[in-house]
């Protein structure tokens, strides 16, 4: 397996992403390295590529399940502005996280996964089993909606 | 209508258009960011992503999870060795699958080396003496070779000969009857070793109605029993008992194949 495809460190951010929360994202991260290391050491291994961060969403979403789920609600979206680079800044990574994970799936996978910057679109589209159609919807809305965010922290900031 | 679903995939590439170079995965993706580049949205949303992507690479990694990244070898796969991939269950019944293939096949070619003009019809003969009771045929205690007359005389059956070999056999009965194919098929039971003998047409060619000829005796197999077949004058004949071929070779004469 090439390194790129067991990229560890990369696994480790994508369930910090996918969970906004460090412990549950080491237990998920260490649980889906233990499982692979007894799966590895019986020769079971699967074939595919990228099996690890296939494994590692699945364990996300199903330790997600038991959370608060947030209300299904209108989010306001803004079109992406160009001092946004510049807002994103004075984020923490944590914020980051908490935000993407907050997101309904699949635009919780795409947008982690497409952030992460190790995949291109056709390996996100097969590790989070994906049409194109979606995992574009998900990105653009995703973009709009975390511009509305950083707006709205600006604004608030501002007020107080 | 194929302008816009072209339009609406350019669209969506360029929604998820790589933050690095280098991920530019295929030609269509590589077309539609050539396009977009320099265009004012396009490069917001570059800005936008490689600042996003920025900081997801602070993400700091805690040390208990560090731990894992010093043991490269823990999830990678074993080396594939010869052993292995013989003893692997797939490969093992996929083996075992060609050979039995394999082995139907040159029993079935090897069957097929030995066919002959109406040995076809031969076979299924076989089966019929197999399936046979006394009682289905006419009572007829003779020499088989005086039933060449008989049938001739009460059935229009022209060159219905016994061989010489069987001749003097004393038969128990004998019956004509029409096979599937509607060919008059002459059947004669024998007391020696519950012999049984089989007189028919002999196979002829589809376009010019020729007998295929074949010399001398054949022998043919079917479910226990086994045959000797020979044509003469356009008829077959062939010696039928349950066994095997060394119990019929000691009646024949002349050239066996």
């Amino acid at each position: 397996m090439s390194d790129r495809k067991q990229n560890l460190p990369q696994l480790y951010r994508f369930c910090f992403l996918m969970l906004g929360d460090s412990r549950k994202a080491q237990e998920v991260f260490n649980t889906t390295l233990r499982e692979a290391a007894v799966r590895a050491a019986q020769g079971e291994l699967p074939q595919e590529p990228f099996w690890l961060f296939r494994e590692a969403r699945w364990r996300c979403l199903e330790a997600s399940k038991t959370d608060l789920q947030p209300e299904s609600l209108e989010i306001d979206e803004h079109d992406i502005a160009p001092q946004a680079a510049s807002q994103i800044k004075q984020l923490e990574p944590a914020q980051l996280a908490i935000w993407i994970s907050a997101a309904p799936d699949p635009q919780r996978t795409a947008l982690a996964l497409f952030y992460l910057d190790e995949f291109n679109y056709l390996e996100i589209l097969d590790i989070a089993e994906l049409k194109l159609s979606t995992l574009s919807r998900c990105l653009a809305h995703g973009r709009r909606q975390l511009q509305a965010w950083l707006d709205a922290k600006r604004s608030g900031a501002a007020n107080a | 209508m194929r302008t816009l679903r072209i339009l609406r995939r350019h669209r969506a590439l360029l929604n998820c258009a790589p933050i690095s170079q280098d991920h530019l995965a295929d030609r269509s993706m590589r077309v539609a960011v050539s396009r977009e580049n320099g265009s004012g949205e396009f490069v917001n949303q570059q800005n936008f992503d490689r600042a996003v992507a920025e900081l997801v690479r602070l993400v700091p990694i805690p040390p208990e999870s560090a731990e894992w990244f010093l043991d490269k070898e823990v999830v990678r796969g074993r080396k594939w060795s010869w052993r292995r991939i013989v003893l692997n269950p797939a490969v093992l019944a996929i083996s075992i699958a060609v050979v039995v293939i394999a082995g139907v096949f040159a029993f079935q070619v090897l069957g097929r080396l030995n066919d002959f003009p109406g040995s076809g019809t031969a076979r299924k003969l076989l089966t019929v003496a197999g399936s046979t009771r006394s009682v289905m045929l006419d009572p007829v205690i003779a020499e088989a070779g005086t039933l060449s007359d008989l049938f001739f005389m009460k059935h229009g059956l022209e060159h219905y000969d016994v061989p010489d070999e069987f001749a003097d056999f004393q038969t128990i009965g004998c019956r004509v009857f029409d096979d599937d194919e509607s060919q008059r098929i002459a059947q004669i039971w024998v007391a020696e070793k519950r012999m049984q003998f089989f007189l028919f047409p002999a196979e002829r060619d589809t376009k010019t109605g020729a007998v295929l000829r074949f010399p001398g005796w054949r022998y043919v197999h079917q479910e226990g029993w086994v045959g000797a077949v020979m044509e003469h004058n356009g008829v077959c004949f062939m010696a039928a008992l349950k066994g095997r071929e060394k119990d019929l070779a000691q009646y024949l004469s002349g050239p066996k194949q």
